[in-house]
């Protein structure tokens, strides 16, 4: 008897485009890192079959190696998924159900959790309602007697669906509530995102000195982390998400909005590239990225990181550079892992995220006033103060967040904001 | 980059025509975003059917004269590959990929749909009608 999982990939490749094997070769990745022992890998080239999706002959060839899953690169539909187990007595499973599966087994936290639950509940309504049907084909309800079929089981998913939806807009307000108090305490928002595997975590420990699990192998972060970085008089929020997959469906970017929110609500959008994949693969990702992007409704500014120099030519590294220049907005060259190239991302960083203003602020001299500085100190850098009758101060800060902060005085009547020296 | 993106408002029958308008933008973009918009143009269509022919005539003149890359969702020109679109309109054309390609188009939306409501609005007051001529082709 076996112990570990095994299974067989299957590719129907489209009549119409080429040969895509770098897709075959990500469905593969990704059944490792489910923990599938890939025992075959079987493509053909056909228009979509009704029942089954690739043709009889191929999917009994796949049977014969007696896998416990065939995974389809293709996405299956609720009939096909159905005839293929009841026909070759299999488990079936897509590409997308294989994703689902990985961040089932990963997801750590109760948000993770609550969102894989949505996402997979999402997806698999229509295919209860759909199977539900056919099995009950041949009967016709309240055929001499009064009975109604039994649909609990797709009210029950929907019921839940609606819960966890409760549950997850709850935790993306608490979410909302912390990044407003980052920004409240001075710190601007700075997001990693990317392609699967691009090397996001080994960045984002790179950069803040911290020891996330980062591995080669995709989906290794599901929920965000977050850690403060201070570089060349900035200090920001670096935090690390889920990385993006080509062909996700909506449904599954709904699910993980609150993860997602970090990205949106960033004032800076750090997009890692893995610039070591073949230049069309890269092409293909990084418009998938943009495309995700453009899906969660992101609107910062974007910094590309092109990661992984290490393993090509600085001359392969232009090319590709060239090759991607309407898709990658101020490129920096990196490599996590080696560690070259960080001291020219940070300073880019630093020049892309809002800039700081110079104010000069007048408070009165007393224990209000003092309570004032105390908060203007917390958010913004002080650059001169002098006591007198009145408290003057000279500061350099975020024009939103300082104004903010003195708003939160109390019955005092404080001088308009004057910027002096716009940076 | 230089582009021009296209999108087509009315691609469905009201009493069996299809009051049509193509809303063309020029604009310079970046990866992320739009840097500047140059031109715009809208041109209306009323046509008996939303076949190929049509639709490729109506962006020819919507495009006319404008200077960029022709931009357009995939579902506007039916799937249809890029380089048989390039070979059918004899310019460089391709489908949005980045954000600011994507920001460009949803402009050219915008517009095209409140082009369309316009055009819908003065129908309806009886204006203009020498122009909404029903034809196969093009106005």
């Amino acid at each position: 008897m076996k112990s570990e999982k095994t299974a067989v990939l299957l590719f129907r490749e489209d009549l119409r485009g080429g040969p895509h094997p770098e897709k075959m070769a990500e469905l593969r990745g990704l059944a490792e890192s489910a923990g599938y022992t890939v025992l075959a890998e079987i493509s053909q080239r056909r228009g979509r079959d009704r029942r089954f999706q690739l043709g009889r002959g191929k999917i009994a060839e796949a049977v014969t190696l007696e896998p416990e899953k065939l995974i389809f690169q293709n996405p299956l539909s609720p009939g096909q998924m159905f005839n293929i187990s009841k026909e070759f007595e299999v488990q079936a499973i897509d590409r997308f159900n294989l994703i689902l599966e990985i961040f089932a087994s990963r997801a750590s936290t109760r948000e993770a959790k609550l969102q894989v639950e949505l996402a997979r509940l999402s997806y698999e309504a229509p295919f209860v309602r759909t199977i539900e049907s056919l099995k009950k084909l041949s009967e016709r309800p309240g055929y001499r007697g009064s009975g109604s079929y039994d649909v609990s089981m797709y009210r029950d998913i929907k019921g839940r669906m609606a819960k966890i939806r409760t549950e997850l807009k709850a935790v993306e307000e608490t979410g909302e509530r912390r990044r407003e108090r980052r920004r409240e305490l001075g710190f601007d928002l700075v997001a990693l995102a990317g392609y699967t595997n691009a090397g996001k975590s080994t960045l984002f420990n790179r950069l803040t000195e911290e020891t996330v699990t980062a591995k080669d192998q995709p989906f290794t972060t599901l929920s965000p982390t977050t850690r403060a970085v201070a570089a060349k008089e900035r200090r920001f929020l670096l935090t690390d998400t889920v990385g993006f997959i080509d062909d996700l469906p909506l449904f599954l970017i709904k699910a993980f909005r609150s993860t997602l929110a970090e990205i949106i609500e960033a004032d800076l959008v750090l997009l890692v590239v893995d610039l070591s994949d073949p230049p069309e693969v890269l092409r293909d990702k990084l418009a998938s990225c943009h495309q995700t992007l453009w899906d969660c409704g992101c609107y910062a500014p974007i910094v590309s990181v092109l990661n992984k120099v290490d393993r090509i030519d600085p001359e392969v590294a232009l090319e590709r550079c060239e090759l991607i220049q309407d898709l990658a907005p101020n490129p920096a060259f990196i490599s996590a892992r080696e560690g070259h190239g960080l001291d020219g991302l940070v300073d880019l960083i630093a020049e892309k995220l809002p800039p700081l203003e110079e104010f000069e602020i007048r408070l009165p001299s007393s224990e209000a006033g003092m309570k004032q500085l105390s908060r203007l100190y917390e958010v913004a850098e002080p650059l001169e103060v002098k006591y007198g009758e009145e408290i003057e101060i000279l500061l350099r800060g975020r024009r939103e967040i300082v104004a903010r902060a003195m708003k939160g005085g109390e019955g005092q009547e404080l001088l308009p904001l004057q910027p002096l020296v716009e940076e | 980059m230089d582009v021009v993106a296209v999108d087509i408002s009315g691609r469905h029958a009201v009493d069996g025509k299809y009051i049509m308008v193509s809303a063309s933008v020029a604009a310079r973009i970046s990866p992320e975003g739009i840097e500047r918009t140059r031109r715009m143009r809208l041109v209306p269509l009323v046509a008996e059917s939303v076949d190929m022919e049509v639709v490729i005539k109506l962006i020819e003149d919507s495009v006319r004269g404008l200077h960029g890359t022709v931009l357009t969702e995939k579902g506007d020109l039916y799937n249809l590959e890029r380089w048989r679109v390039e070979s059918i309109l004899g310019r460089e054309f391709k489908y949005p990929e980045s954000l600011g390609e994507r920001r460009a188009i949803e402009l050219a939306h915008h517009a095209s749909f409140a082009g369309r409501k316009l055009v819908l609005k003065l129908m309806e007051e009886g204006l203009g009608e020498g122009s909404w001529k029903m034809t196969a082709g093009g106005v």
